[in-house]
C-alpha cells in the first residue's frame, strides 16, 4: 500500500498533464467571484475531473501559518488527532472536537475505488490515532504555560458540533445529537449521553459532519445536513432530509426541515446584530475550476437555496434528471460568495474588542482548501466585513500560508472559535494543531 | 504464405499460429467476448438509464465499460503480437480492417469510459450514449472482420 501511494504523485501528474494539454485554463479572476454578485462561466465537464491535491507535509517545529498585520500567532494545542471543530465554554475552557470520517461509503461505480485512493493519500494527513473524542483546554494566556489537557468525551460517532445550552451539552455526531450533563469546571463528561434526535448517517454518508448551534432562548437547535453525493449520483432517495438545516425542538428532539437546498451547510451560528442564522456552504464540484463558488448566507425560514437542481438562483445542473422546475422557481440567490472549491466549514463573528477593531462585527471563515481546481484555491482563514447585520465590503486574508512554497499542506483550517480572552482559534485538521491568534500589541 | 493457405491435402497444410498461446488455445480469441458483450451491454444499460433515470443504471454501465476497456486492452496486446509476429496473418486482407477497426474501437470506449466517470445525468446522455451507440456500429464492422481470419482461414485453429 505504502509503495502504492508513492506512485500515486506521479499517477497523479501524468494525469495534471494530460488535463492541463486537453484544457488550458481561460484567465479567470478569482475576485471576480468574491462578494454578492459572482461572475459565473460556463459550465465545463471535463473527461478527467480537474484535481490538484495538497499532498500533507506538517508543521516543522517553530512554524506557522502567517497573519495579517497587526495580529500574532501562536500553536495554542499540538499533536491532536484530527482537530475539526472548536467550542468555547462559559468558563474559558475550550472543546476541542477531534473527528474522523466515518467508514467509507459501499461502492458502486469504478470511480468509487479512485476516488477512495486518491482521499486516502492527501485528505487525511495518515492515521492520526483513534480520534472521535472531545479534548478540553484549561489556559491562560497571561501566565504563558501550555494548556492543561483532559479528555472530556471519547468513543465518539464522528461527531462535529458542539452547543451548551444551561447545563446540557449536546454533541452533534454524524449519526445522532446526543446530550450530557455538564457543569462549570468540569474537565470530563461522567454522565450518559442521552440522544436527543437521530441524523441521517450511513450507510452512505458522504458530507458527515454535522454542524450545530442553538438559539438565543435556548429552546431549538440548529444543525447542518449535508448532501448524500456531489450531484445526486447516488440516487435522490439517499438525499432524504440531506442538503438542509434542521430546527430541533430541545426538550422533546422533534425536528423539521428548516432550509433546503444547501449542498454542504457548516459554521451554523448567529449573526450578533440582526439575529439572523448565518453559515457556510460548499458548493458542488466537476463543473468547471469556478464553478461554482462556495458562498456564506443568512438562512431564511422555509427557504430552498437550489442544490441539487440550481446553483445561485435558477442555473440549471443539467448532471440532475428529473429536473423540479417547480423548485427551481423558488431557489434563493445565496448572499455572499467566497469563490470556487476553497471548501468553507468554519465561521465566527467577530463579538469582541480585543482584536483590531477593523474586525469587530464581521465573519471569520476557514476555508479548508480546493481539490477540484489545477490553482489551489482556499487554505486560509478570511476576513468578511458586515455592517448593519449584513455583508459590506470585500473579504481580506487574515491567516494563510498553510500550504508550503512546494504546495504541500503543512496544514488545512477548518472550525473556528472565539476564546474568553478575545482571540480566533483555528483547529487545524491536517498539522493537528490549534492556532490562536490575537492582536500584535498585546 | 500460399502453402499456409487452408488448401489441397488437410494433412499436410499448416494453418496461420497464434503466436500467444496457453496449452496451444489462442489467447486472442480467449479474451475478444469478454469487450464485446461488455461494449453490447453498455449501449443497452446506457438505454435504459436514458428512459429510467434510475442511478443503478448508470453504474451498470461504468462497470461494463471499464471492464470492457481493460479487457479490450488485454486481448488488443495479443492480438497486436499475433499481427506483427506473423507475416501469414498480416498477409490476410481483413486482418488490418479488423486491427484498425478496434484501435478506433478502444479510443472511443476510452472516451467513454471517462464520459461515464462523471457524475449522474451527463455521465451517459447525450454523450455517453452517444459513445456507446458508436462503439457497437464499429464493433459489428471488426467482429465481422476478424471473423473472416479464424472462420475462412483458420488462424489459429489447431492443426
Amino acid at each position: 500500500m505504502r509503495s502504492a501511494l508513492k506512485l500515486l504523485p506521479v499517477a497523479l501528474s501524468a494525469t495534471l498533464t494530460l488535463t492541463l494539454a486537453t484544457y488550458a485554463d481561460q484567465p479567470f479572476d478569482i475576485q471576480s467571484q468574491v462578494g454578492p454578485n459572482p461572475v459565473l462561466p460556463d459550465i465545463q465537464q471535463y473527461l478527467f475531473p480537474q484535481m490538484h491535491l495538497s499532498s500533507v507535509v506538517g508543521w516543522k517545529s517553530g512554524e506557522t501559518p502567517t497573519v495579517a498585520v497587526g495580529l500574532k500567532i501562536e500553536a495554542l494545542a499540538t499533536g491532536l488527532q484530527h482537530p475539526r471543530s472548536l467550542y468555547t465554554l462559559p468558563n474559558g475552557d475550550v472543546l476541542v472536537v477531534e473527528s474522523k470520517a466515518p467508514p467509507p461509503q459501499p461502492i458502486t461505480r469504478p470511480k468509487d475505488i479512485v476516488m477512495r485512493f486518491i482521499e486516502k493519500g492527501v485528505t487525511s494527513g495518515g492515521d492520526p490515532g483513534p480520534s472521535n473524542r472531545i479534548t478540553l483546554l484549561r489556559y491562560d494566556p497571561a501566565g504563558g504555560k501550555p494548556p492543561t489537557r483532559s479528555v472530556f468525551l471519547d468513543h465518539l460517532h464522528s461527531p462535529f458540533g458542539v452547543a451548551l445550552v444551561g447545563d446540557d451539552l449536546y454533541v452533534a455526531n454524524t449519526d445522532a445529537i446526543v446530550g450530557y450533563p455538564y457543569h462549570t469546571g468540569d474537565l470530563t463528561i461522567s454522565g450518559n449521553g442521552v440522544t436527543l434526535t437521530e441524523l441521517p448517517g450511513g450507510p452512505i454518508d458522504h458530507h458527515w459532519t454535522k454542524s450545530l448551534t442553538a438559539s438565543r432562548d435556548g429552546l431549538l437547535l440548529y444543525v447542518g445536513v449535508g448532501s448524500n453525493s456531489n450531484i445526486t449520483e447516488n440516487g435522490i432517495e439517499a438525499e432524504k432530509n440531506r442538503a438542509a438545516i434542521w430546527e430541533v425542538d430541545r426538550v422533546s428532539g422533534r425536528w423539521r426541515i428548516f432550509a433546503s437546498g444547501l449542498r454542504n451547510p457548516n459554521g451554523l451560528t448567529f449573526e450578533p446584530e440582526s439575529g439572523a442564522l448565518w453559515t457556510v456552504v460548499n458548493e458542488r464540484d466537476e463543473l468547471g475550476p469556478n464553478l461554482v463558488p462556495d458562498y456564506m448566507t443568512s438562512v431564511k425560514d422555509g427557504a430552498f437555496y437550489g442544490w441539487p437542481y440550481s446553483y445561485y438562483g435558477k442555473h440549471l445542473d443539467p448532471r440532475v434528471e428529473p429536473q423540479r422546475p417547480d423548485l427551481v422557481e423558488k431557489a434563493i440567490v445565496p448572499d455572499y460568495a467566497l469563490s470556487s472549491h476553497v471548501a468553507p466549514l468554519g465561521l465566527v463573528f467577530c463579538t469582541v474588542d480585543s482584536l483590531p477593531q477593523k474586525y469587530r462585527g464581521g465573519a471569520f471563515v476557514g476555508e479548508h482548501g480546493s481539490w477540484n481546481r489545477l490553482t489551489f484555491n482556499g487554505y486560509r482563514v478570511v476576513f468578511v466585513p458586515f455592517s448593519g447585520g449584513h455583508p459590506n465590503g470585500k473579504a481580506e486574508d487574515v491567516v494563510t500560508n498553510f500550504l508550503d512554497a512546494d504546495g504541500k499542506a503543512r496544514g488545512r483550517p477548518v472550525g473556528l472559535a472565539i476564546d474568553k480572552t478575545g482571540a480566533l482559534l483555528i483547529a487545524d485538521d491536517v498539522g493537528n494543531t490549534i492556532w490562536r491568534v490575537s492582536s500584535a500589541g498585546q | 504464405m500460399s502453402k499456409t493457405h487452408a488448401e489441397g491435402n488437410p494433412l499436410s497444410i499448416e494453418y496461420p499460429r497464434s503466436r500467444m498461446r496457453i496449452l496451444r488455445q489462442p489467447i486472442h480469441p480467449m479474451l475478444v467476448p469478454i469487450p464485446i458483450a461488455c461494449i453490447v451491454g453498455v449501449l443497452l444499460t446506457d438505454l435504459t438509464y436514458w428512459w429510467s433515470a434510475e442511478m443503478m443504471w448508470a453504474n451498470c454501465s461504468a462497470w461494463l465499460v471499464t471492464v470492457g476497456v481493460i479487457f479490450g486492452y488485454l486481448a488488443a496486446i495479443f492480438g497486436l503480437i499475433d499481427f506483427l509476429g506473423s507475416r501469414s496473418i498480416r498477409a490476410q486482407s481483413p486482418a488490418w480492417p479488423h486491427a484498425i477497426g478496434n484501435v478506433v474501437l478502444l479510443i472511443l470506449a476510452t472516451l467513454n469510459m471517462f464520459v461515464h466517470s462523471r457524475d449522474a445525468w451527463t455521465s451517459v446522455v447525450p454523450w455517453g450514449l452517444a459513445l456507446s451507440a458508436a462503439a457497437v456500429l464499429i464493433l459489428l464492422f471488426t467482429a465481422w472482420m476478424g471473423r473472416a481470419p479464424v472462420y475462412e482461414h483458420r488462424v489459429g485453429v489447431a492443426e
